[in-house]
């Protein structure tokens, strides 16, 4: 049996910041992924927008942690060494339906306090985002919005909560969940788990991983979206993030020009469908919104299409969910059902506030020793030449470009792998590599070399995703 | 900061030729980079035979007809660097190679690219589904064989008829793989008729005209897509454990983004456009090589 203070359940984007904010206090924690690896679900795949906080009501929880969220998240990212763009974003309507909803939003977000938010002319909209079709009648600018990887934000929790001496369990599924004495028991497909305080951020099965215990009040109902991206190079792209509020009332389109300067666009709506698989339909209607609002956008800029799951609430009689569902089955227990956007932007606070309920729960004092600071993986991109220099006197493999798409050397790859990638794709989570426009089809090989050489196994054992998605030797004998 | 007359990014046939037109003009103060730890560029994987025809009057393969331009090359004073990316070019006339061995700046006079072309792949095609293990990009996929001697799956659909599509059905086959079909949306192969007789006729492989892949499923590893007849819009799933698509090449020509034209800029062989013969990139870039040494002269 392994004895913790508490056991984070599920290491996306909430369990990591989960981890991490607990150990500002004087706790043991473990946190469980089923995983070989930490963000691998929905923390893979979204919008990846730090939203400015107008979209919902204000006085709500949701509200006042997405504004707090956003003030900080300079202040957070610079911790976490991790890039964020502060781009700001334009919501643009064409007509009198979008423009209600956009006065809407604009009121909203004067009363939550969102900085800056200004109601712009179809003009001054344009002035400002050349890229947008001519017809825009209103837009609400935010410049307090901005953009962050997703995964590169959680995987920097992840290091820093580990860094702070939170113990990480990857590969171990939660079986089942017992009270016992005062404490919770944890089973696993591996260890036995005892802890006195329990947060369950299973994502898309965090509402099955407390029926382990206890059911819920509400279920997840997934909903998939397809998105596309674009090169870093596609013509007449936005340098704001874009939200289109159509005028029939349907669903719009964002898009958002990345970190990594590639152009995100979606996605769509598709109810009731749960697994991470684009449709052509879908698909089809990323395209069509991104032609009325950003008509000159070079589409065959193409390099990826992807499928995103959302994990909607929803109440067993129907009913729809609209705030953050944080239920708290048992003493000491905690689930996050549900978190769907803006789940990213409130990552932390979200952690910070599980970590407050429990430390309150367990009586904890505060870690002194805790450090919020984590240094990521030098990047050659982006440096001057006398740093670039300096970089490869230290390390030749800063002069050896694997990913030259993305510009990523040898360094960063042997870093990420000694970092806990142990797949093509984790590389990817923490590098970059293979992003880029040939997506992978010049330098995986090196990378499937590479994890072999560091990992001790046969390059044929290398997965691109985990267990099941062998690169080379593949292919099952067809009976 | 080190200077040169000529700068050629790319080792493969066309830099080789130009290096070596230049240098028979007259260019001695000349760098030929590349990335690689070999010259030949995409030649050493293409162990079939078939290069040289005009050049050499021979059928040979690519790695024999590389080493007929490597043996030409030796003979002059061409400085190659090998294991050296070339990072970026400036308007200001200047290169930043990257090596193991440091970083360096590079002023020239004049700059061939022959930096030869990449592969378009899947993410770019409208094709939904997944995007599980298993999908190689045709050019990759003839690497990881050459070279690696690695193998990739045993029932192989291939997409795209061009010659690289069609090259990769004939390997896969040697290999004793099973090569289901080679899709082709158009209603004729895209390839040379001398590589459709030699990859697809001689080896019995099915081609399907009019369709294409428009469904990828798998969640770990590749299992199977959706095939679409374009003509009847007909529908079929076929299993298959890899996915090799040969649908494009694209010059690749990022060092040159932002620079405009200026004149001391030029692009060779496929950098410049796609060359379905390697004589015919190696002709282009020969005659660009001899031509800068006579402008320079003026
Ligand atoms: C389409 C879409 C777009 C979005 N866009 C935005 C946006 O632009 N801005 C924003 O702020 N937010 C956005 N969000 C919200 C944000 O992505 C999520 O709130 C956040 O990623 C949720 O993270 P998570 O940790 O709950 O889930 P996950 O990342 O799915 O993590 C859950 C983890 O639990 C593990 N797990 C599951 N069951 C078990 C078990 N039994 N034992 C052990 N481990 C288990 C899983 O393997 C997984 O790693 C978006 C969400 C979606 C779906
Ligand atoms: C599969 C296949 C089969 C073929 N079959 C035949 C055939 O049977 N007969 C025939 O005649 N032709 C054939 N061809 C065509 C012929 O091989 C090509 O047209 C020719 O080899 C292209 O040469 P290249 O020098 O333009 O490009 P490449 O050979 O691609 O050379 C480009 C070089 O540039 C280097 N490089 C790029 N960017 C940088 C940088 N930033 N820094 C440093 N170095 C860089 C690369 O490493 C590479 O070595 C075939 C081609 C392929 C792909």
């Amino acid at each position: 049996m392994e004895t913790y203070d508490v056991v984070v359940i599920g290491g996306g984007l909430l369990g990591c910041f989960a981890a991490r904010n607990l150990r500002r206090w004087d706790l043991s924690v473990a946190l469980l992924e089923a995983r070989e690896d930490v963000c691998t679900g929905v923390s893979r795949a979204n919008t990846a927008i730090v939203y400015p906080g107008y979209d919902h009501k204000p006085g709500t929880l949701k509200t006042e942690m997405t504004v707090r969220a956003n003030a900080r998240f300079d202040t957070l990212c610079r911790e976490l060494d991790v890039p964020f763009k502060r781009c700001g974003s334009l919501m643009v309507g064409f007509g009198a339906q979008a423009e209600a909803v956009l006065r809407r939003k604009y009121e909203n977000g004067l009363a939550a306090g969102v900085p800056g938010l200004r109601l712009l002319s179809g003009a001054e909209a344009l002035a400002l985002e050349p890229a947008l079709a001519p017809g825009v009648t209103l837009a609400l600018y935010a410049p307090s919005a901005g953009t962050v990887n997703p995964w590169a934000l959680g995987v920097a929790a992840f290091e820093n909560a580990v860094d702070n001496g939170a113990q990480p369990w990857l590969n171990t599924a939660v079986r089942g969940i017992r009270a016992e004495g005062g404490s919770y028991v944890v089973g696993t497909d591996r260890e036995t788990f005892s802890c006195r305080a329990l947060i369950n951020c299973a994502g898309l099965s965090a509402d099955r991983v407390q029926a382990l215990f206890r059911a819920p009040d509400v279920r997840i109902v997934p909903s998939a979206g397809d998105y596309l991206v674009l090169d870093q190079t596609a013509a007449n792209a936005p340098g704001h993030i874009i939200q289109y509020e159509p005028e029939d009332g349907g669903k719009g389109l964002t898009a958002v020009p990345t970190v990594e300067g590639s152009l995100l666009l979606g996605p769509s709506e598709r109810e009731n469908e749960t697994d991470f698989a684009t449709t052509l339909p879908g698909l089809d209607f990323v395209r069509e919104r991104a032609g009325r609002v950003l008509p000159r956008l070079a589409l065959e800029e193409t390099i990826r299409s992807f499928a995103a799951v959302r994990p909607n609430p929803q109440r067993f009689d129907g009913g729809s969910v609209g705030g953050f569902v944080i239920d708290n089955p048992a003493p000491g227990f905690w689930s996050l059902i549900g978190i769907k956007t803006p789940g990213l932007t409130c990552a932390d606070e979200l952690g910070r506030h599980v970590a407050e309920h429990a430390a309150a729960y367990l009586q904890a004092e505060r870690n002194m020793a805790f450090s919020p600071q984590r240094t990521g993986i030098k990047k050659a991109h982006g440096m001057s030449c006398e740093q670039r220099r300096a970089a490869i006197a230290d390390d030749p493999d800063y002069g050896e470009v694997l990913c030259r798409c993305e510009d990523i050397t040898r360094a960063e790859v042997l870093q990420a792998i000694r970092r806990g990638a142990v797949t093509v794709d984790g590389i990817k989570r923490r590098t970059g590599a293979t992003m880029g426009r040939c997506q992978g089809s010049r330098c995986q090989q090196r990378l499937v070399q590479l994890l072999a050489q560091e990992g001790n196994i046969p390059a044929c054992a290398v997965t691109k995703d985990g267990r099941g998605s062998e690169i080379l030797g593949g292919g099952h004998e067809t009976v | 900061m080190k200077r040169c007359e000529l700068l050629i990014v790319g080792a493969g046939v066309a830099g080789m030729a130009a290096a070596v037109a230049a240098w028979d003009s007259g260019c001695r103060n000349l760098v030929l980079a590349d990335r690689a730890d070999r010259s030949g560029g995409i030649l050493p994987q293409c162990i079939h035979e078939g290069f040289g025809l005009s050049a050499f009057g021979a059928e040979l393969t690519g790695p024999d007809y590389a080493d007929r331009w490597a043996a030409a090359l030796k003979r002059t004073g061409v400085q190659l660097l090998l294991n050296t990316e070339v990072l970026s070019v400036t308007e200001t006339k200047t290169a930043i190679l990257s090596s193991r061995e440091g970083l360096g700046e590079l002023g020239f006079e004049r700059l061939i690219l022959a930096t030869g072309c990449r592969e378009r792949a899947v993410g770019s095609l409208p094709i939904a589904g997944t995007r599980p293990a298993g999908i190689f990009t045709a050019g990759q996929a003839q690497a990881l064989i050459n070279l690696r001697h690695q193998s990739l799956g045993r029932n192989i659909l291939i997409l795209g008829s061009g010659d690289l599509g069609m090259i990769m059905a004939r390997r896969f086959t040697l290999e004793g793989k099973r090569v289901i079909a080679v899709v082709e949306q158009n209603d004729h192969y895209g390839g040379m008729a001398r590589n459709h007789h030699r990859c697809i006729e001689q080896y019995h492989i099915p081609m399907l005209y009019r369709s294409t892949v428009s469904e990828i499923h798998g969640v770990g590893r590749i299992c199977g897509v959706t095939l679409t007849q374009l003509d009847s819009g007909r529908r079929e799933y076929i299993s298959c454990d890899t996915l090799i698509t040969a649908v494009g090449l694209i010059p690749e020509r990022e060092l040159a983004r932002g620079l405009g034209d200026p004149d001391w800029l030029y692009l060779a062989g496929n950098c410049h456009r796609i060359h379905q013969v390697a004589d015919s990139a190696a002709a282009e870039a020969e005659a660009i090589g001899k031509r800068i040494m006579q402008e320079g002269q003026r």
